[in-house]
């Protein structure tokens, strides 16, 4: 488990999805990285349900209830700005249980699935971001497996995502400021997949609101 | 056991072939005394020759009797083979048929060999324990000068003096926990913790490293049975081009003469890998080269460069 950063990558002009991600995956193929089988993350939202927000008086909060193919035997549960709670993957059946505090948001699955590339000691995954049945984005993970510090190798991931993406470079995420010299955490990928996801969420809204 | 045995029980034969030997010289001489005395008192030359002859004869014949009688007892003495330098080998020299089988004089020659050679390695080790074990060039002179009565067995350092050592070196870093363990009998083998960033297994005899392992800061140390794994190497490539570094930086590191001194050096290069991830290459400047941060560090000026940028 090492250091991962998070980003998306825009769609290059005049091409689909599907083309962009087909680029990026031939661009790691010429770098010398070896295919090693697929990933997928996904992410479930919860309201809180209206019979609590009302004796507490509180806005109502999203929960996120996300899964990593990294982590197979893990559930974690975040709140935007939260907590991260890692639990086993019986956590599904609890939410289940749950439903008079946390009720599922309908059709608000989304998740990004593609290939795995290991190129040294880099761990690449570029993935199609899909909710529902359209593709709506493209997702770059790079993970630096030796370090434990995001600080410490920022620099070094940043050389690496340079020489990858171009000019389409990611600024540092938001985790990596907050942690300072901690230990990085899969909870920290996490953070930044559900921010990806929300992202995205909210760039696709205001088309879908333009066209109805 | 046995020779002592037969010798203890031929101890008569032994007085008797004595008398023997006495009665055999007293024999001959009687011969040579009727041979200086010549032929006298006969009145004629006839009759002084036949007694002259007969009085040879008579002698001769008690010399051959005495003879006959000492080799009978002889065969009964036996071998006095506990007399031989060689002992029991020394019972080939008997063997009759020298020309044919030169056993004995092979033997003497192999054991003048075997003496000369053992002289010779004495000798050797002598000179050698005198001269530096020293496998790099520089201040061969200079540490041969300072320390002229230095120990030649600096293998068997007291277990306390090595924990010392290892326990200085530990203060001396702050951001570099050991952690020291006996798992097998005297020889200690340290856990290095480098700040986050890795995780050394160093394998040491008295105070000389035999082996280091470098693995990541997250990575296993540990066997399932819970002692230290000195065999697996890391999963990270660029953990296992630092061990390779490590290695090499022990054989340069060598000074046998001040154990301690070598493992203090060993260690501050081994500081300067804190900043693995964060130093760029001081001759390309860049952070990866083939996916890899500068794995090398300089033995000297502690500067970080990649594998190939070293030279």
């Amino acid at each position: 488990m090492g250091v991962t950063c998070v980003s998306q990558m825009s769609v290059a002009e005049g091409k689909s999805v599907q083309q962009t991600v087909e680029l990026l995956t031939q661009k790691l193929e010429m770098l010398g990285a070896e295919k090693q089988g697929t990933f997928c993350v996904d992410c479930e939202t919860y309201h809180t349900a209206a019979s609590t927000l009302g004796s507490q008086g509180q806005a109502g909060k999203l929960m996120y209830v996300m899964h990593n193919s990294e982590y197979p035997l893990s559930c974690f549960a975040l709140f935007e700005n939260g907590p991260c709670l890692i639990a086993d993957t019986n956590f599904d059946v609890l939410m289940v249980k749950l439903k008079g505090f946390f009720q599922s948001a309908k059709a608000s699955k989304i998740e990004t699935r593609g290939t795995r590339y290991q190129y040294c000691d880099f761990l690449v995954k570029v993935g199609t971001v899909t909710m529902g049945p359209s593709a709506r984005g493209i997702s770059v993970e790079v993970e630096y497996g030796p370090c434990v510090v995001a600080s410490d190798c920022w620099s070094l991931l940043l050389e690496f995502l340079q020489n990858f993406l171009g000019s389409h470079t990611p600024g540092a995420p938001t985790v990596f400021a907050n942690r300072h010299d901690a230990v990085y955490s899969p909870a920290d990928t996490m953070v930044q997949y559900m921010e990806l996801f929300n992202k995205i969420r909210k760039q696709q809204q205001v088309p879908v609101a333009g066209i109805r | 056991m046995a020779d002592v045995l037969s010798v203890g029980v031929n101890l008569e034969a032994f007085a008797q072939a004595i008398s023997a030997i006495q009665a055999l010289r007293s024999s001959v001489s009687r011969v040579f005394d009727c041979l200086k005395d010549g032929m006298r008192n006969k009145e004629t030359l006839e009759g002084r020759e036949k007694a002259f002859i007969a009085h040879f004869q008579d002698n001769l014949h008690s010399v051959n009797r005495d003879l006959n009688e000492l080799e009978r007892l002889s065969n009964l003495v036996g071998k006095p083979s506990e007399n031989h330098p060689l002992h029991n080998s020394g019972l080939l020299s008997l063997d009759p048929v020298q020309d044919k089988t030169p056993l004995y004089s092979q033997l003497l020659q192999a054991y003048k060999w075997s003496n000369k050679l053992q002289y010779h390695a004495g000798l050797a080790s002598g000179l050698l324990n005198q001269q530096s074990l020293k496998r790099s060039a520089n201040q061969m002179g200079v540490s041969a000068k300072r320390r002229p009565k230095a120990q030649p067995t600096t293998l068997v350092l007291p277990p306390q003096y090595v924990d010392d050592v290892i326990s200085r070196i530990d203060r001396m870093f702050p951001e570099m926990s050991i952690h020291l363990s006996r798992p097998n009998g005297t020889s200690a083998m340290l856990l290095v913790t480098l700040g986050k960033v890795l995780k050394v297994i160093v394998v040491m005899r008295s105070l000389f490293i035999d082996r280091t392992i470098v693995k990541g800061y997250t990575e296993n140390v540990y066997t399932e049975d819970g002692k230290l794994d000195i065999w697996s190497k890391s999963n990270y490539q660029v953990f296992q081009k630092v061990t390779d570094h490590a290695t090499t930086a022990l054989l340069h590191y060598q000074l046998p003469q001040m154990p301690d001194v070598v493992v203090r050096s060993f260690m501050t290069w081994l500081r300067s890998y804190i900043k693995l991830f964060q130093a760029p290459c001081q001759r390309c400047g860049k952070f990866l080269q083939d996916g890899l941060p500068p794995t090398w560090r300089d033995f000297r000026t502690l500067e970080a460069f990649h594998d190939t940028c070293r030279q």
